[in-house]
């Protein structure tokens, strides 16, 4: 892909949106039957699926912790998700992205409840265009509230980068190739807490004010599609 | 491993006797099938397939990729399977098992054999470089029969793709000679069901799979199981597969 | 200070209500401010608040009665799976109710791999090792029937206030049940085609649990399909 000239031009991204404003966003909740838990999400033309099972018996036996839950998690990309063919497998990247996902989920959940057992998250990216794991992180929150699995409270994502010295909020795949920076950030929102906090690139300390001023912002609108999602579930013709 | 209960197998069985299936189903009759072409942009084709509850996405890629020695003037065709963890609990991470490798080949075997793709026209520099059309079929959700599930988005994500925008494409379009359609059937005791559904999946002795291109001709089978098919049967199997197959061709919308 | 209605739908982290309440499951308390955990609906009562769960994996409670699979046996006795993350182990002793001496007796000959058996729930420890037992139940291995399961949250849907939806599904249904607390279910009923018609009623509860006004609507299914029985 050739780099574009502009990625901003009179105040617009190169696809017409406002530097503040993120992609469509869609949120089911449910789709799979046999998982315990599960969620579509569709962010821009990203689509991710999520699935949980658990809380379950832990394998191997002797992994399980006595006295508390074990949280585990798994991004992976399908070979189809992106331009060039990806080889199936994990490879340093998704093992460092579910590691992420993982501790961002974790500070809502109760592990305690649930001694030598193992609940696991998976999610697959069916389709990618910067953003997977913010992504990931929603479809994943929704998924284990569609499980029953008790949480303090949902997370939700968002990424923040900045593009011709613009910060911009969620980023699509040329902003995140072509532009300065790429922030991904998750938070449980009702408490403004930060549960994942990740950066390259160029900040100021100004600019970075407003990026995290931008995924509050991003982040509120996505908690409620997630919302949404949960509740619209639960409508059903009698 | 899972453990069937005892209660299962004989309700199962017991139905059987009176012709009957768990789920209402006739003894050759599909669950609801639906297709769903050009899900995933980023592919070259791509389709979602429900069968029941079971739910298959496939999607196509074509690269450019070395020849094979013996062959320096065909592309190449890789079909590859992915039974995801989030498919069904007995599914573990990590590389392809017995199972996720026979799904493949079987699919695989369907398409090459039926010689649907015109592979003969896929150099680019003969000896040196060629077409590759990679399937990928990722399980979504099992509940039951995703040899067929999955045979059948495969040819329908053939049918969805679209070639790369590349001067060393030498084809019109994606074209495709025929369309392979597998259909398979369970044995439990002494009588085949069409499309098991899981729970019939985990007390069968046996499994048949058929594929057939519109010409009734057979071009890929595969046994699995424990158990085993008379040739009664399997002449009976063959009568059923060849016509139900061309009612799940229909599907496709290839005309 | 409430800040949901009685059966209200909440979803984890939404705030339902502030002060000194006794709260029970589906919820949790930080300082004065109570907490939804689960998508589940509110149930506010003067004193107590709860969030009733709409899904969720079983997890053992002593007393329970459950419905089991034998998936390992022992010389001490097996290992049943309870639709759980934890498994349950039921010593031969317990399960026969009497002194058992393991060099001359088989447990094959009473249980063995596959059967399908109702038990009690006879104690949990903390780190959740689940002790079975014939207990109350007595009623072993279940033979014929149909098992069916469905979501452990909604059980108490298909009891009903004072056993009310049980006795339409056995007595307008025309069937008898056995309801294990794990989500669990097996039918009994004359024919295949009346058992069918309990599993749709059944896989019905599972969907609209959450939906007032249910047992009326079930009784109504039911005695519909019995006309049309009739009329056939």
């Amino acid at each position: 892909m050739q780099k574009p000239e502009k990625l901003i031009i009179d105040g617009r991204r190169l696809d017409g949106r406002a530097p503040d404003e993120m992609r469509p966003l869609k949120i089911i909740a449910g789709p799979l039957q046999r998982a315990d838990g599960s969620a579509y999400v569709e962010l821009g033309k990203n689509k991710v699926l999520a699935a949980v099972y658990g809380p379950r018996e832990m394998h191997p036996k002797h992994e399980a912790e006595p006295d508390q839950c074990i949280l585990r998690c798994r991004y992976s990309m399908a070979p189809f998700s992106v331009e060039e063919r990806k080889k199936p497998g994990p490879d340093r990247r998704s093992i460092e992205i579910s590691k992420v996902i993982r501790e961002a989920l974790e500070p809502v959940l109760f592990l305690e409840l649930y001694p030598r057992a193992v609940i696991d998250v998976f999610i697959e990216v069916l389709q990618a265009d910067a953003g997977t794991r913010t992504a990931g992180i929603n479809a994943a929150a929704v998924a284990l509230a569609d499980a029953g699995i008790p949480m303090k409270d949902l997370v939700s994502a968002i990424a923040v980068g900045k593009v011709d010295g613009t910060v911009v909020l969620d980023l699509n795949k040329e902003e995140d190739q072509f532009g300065e920076t790429d922030m991904p950030v998750a938070m449980i929102v009702r408490r403004k807490a930060i549960t994942l906090l990740q950066m390259d690139g160029h900040f100021t300390e100004e600019e970075f004010k407003q990026a995290l001023d931008f995924a509050f912002k991003g982040c509120e609108q996505v908690f409620e599609a997630q919302r949404r999602a949960l509740k619209e579930k639960y409508v059903v013709k009698v | 491993m899972e453990v069937v209960s005892r209660i299962k197998k004989d309700y199962i069985m017991s139905l059987l006797q009176q012709g009957k299936r768990i789920d209402g189903r006739a003894f050759d009759q599909f669950r609801s099938v639906s297709v769903e072409k050009g899900i995933i942009q980023t592919a070259n084709g791509s389709a979602l397939v429900k069968m029941g509850a079971t739910q298959v996405l496939v999607g196509v890629k074509i690269g450019k990729g070395e020849p094979f020695p013996d062959q320096p003037e065909e592309g190449i065709l890789v079909v590859n399977a992915e039974l995801l963890p989030l498919a069904s609990p007995t599914f573990e991470p990590g590389p392809p098992d017995e199972d996720a490798i026979e799904l493949a080949r079987v699919v695989d075997r369907g398409i090459r054999e039926s010689k649907c793709l015109e592979l003969e026209k896929m150099a680019i520099v003969p000896g040196e470089e060629v077409w590759t059309v990679f399937i990928d079929i990722y399980v979504l959700d099992h509940d039951g029969n995703l040899i067929d599930a999955s045979a059948l988005a495969a040819i329908a994500a053939l049918a969805d793709t679209k070639p790369p925008a590349d001067e060393a494409w030498k084809l019109q379009g994606f074209p495709l000679r025929k369309y392979p359609v597998a259909v398979t059937f369970a044995k439990i005791g002494d009588q085949l069901l069409l499309d098991p559904n899981l729970e019939e999946e985990q007390v069968m002795d046996a499994r048949l799979t058929m594929a057939f291109t519109e010409d009734g001709a057979l071009c890929a089978m595969q046994k699995g199981g424990k158990g085993y098919f008379t040739r009664e049967e399997v002449e009976r199997a063959f009568q059923i597969a060849k016509q139900k197959s061309a009612e799940l061709r229909r599907l496709l919308g290839v005309g | 200070m409430i800040l949901v209605q009685n059966r209200e739908l909440v979803i984890p982290g939404q705030k339902i209500a502030e002060g000194k309440y006794k709260i029970k499951e589906g919820v949790y308390k930080e300082g004065d401010e109570i907490f939804a955990a689960v998508v589940g609906l509110a149930e506010i009562s003067d004193e107590t608040i709860k969030v009733i769960p709409l899904e969720g994996r079983y997890i053992p409670k002593e007393g329970d009665l459950v419905i089991g699979v034998v998936i390992d046996v022992h010389a001490w006795g097996w290992v049943v799976d309870i639709n759980s993350p934890y498994t349950g182990n039921l010593l031969f002793s317990d399960y026969l109710e009497r002194k058992v001496d393991p060099v001359r007796e088989n447990p094959h000959k009473h249980l063995t791999l596959g059967d399908v058996v109702a038990l009690q729930v006879k104690e949990v420890n903390e780190r959740k090792y689940v002790l079975l037992e014939s207990g109350k139940a007595g009623l072993g291995r279940l033979r014929g029937g149909r098992m069916v399961e469905i979501s452990p949250m909604k059980i108490p849907r298909v009891r009903g206030k004072k056993g009310s939806m049980l006795k339409v599904l056995q007595d307008i249904g025309g069937c008898r049940l056995l309801v294990g607390q794990n989500g669990r279910i097996v039918i009994w009923a004359k024919t295949p085609e009346r058992t069918a018609v309990i599993v749709e009623a059944l896989k019905r509860i599972e969907r609209e649990a959450h939906i007032p006004g249910l047992t009326d609507r079930i009784r109504l299914m039911l005695e519909g399909r019995n006309v049309k029985d009739a009329e056939t």
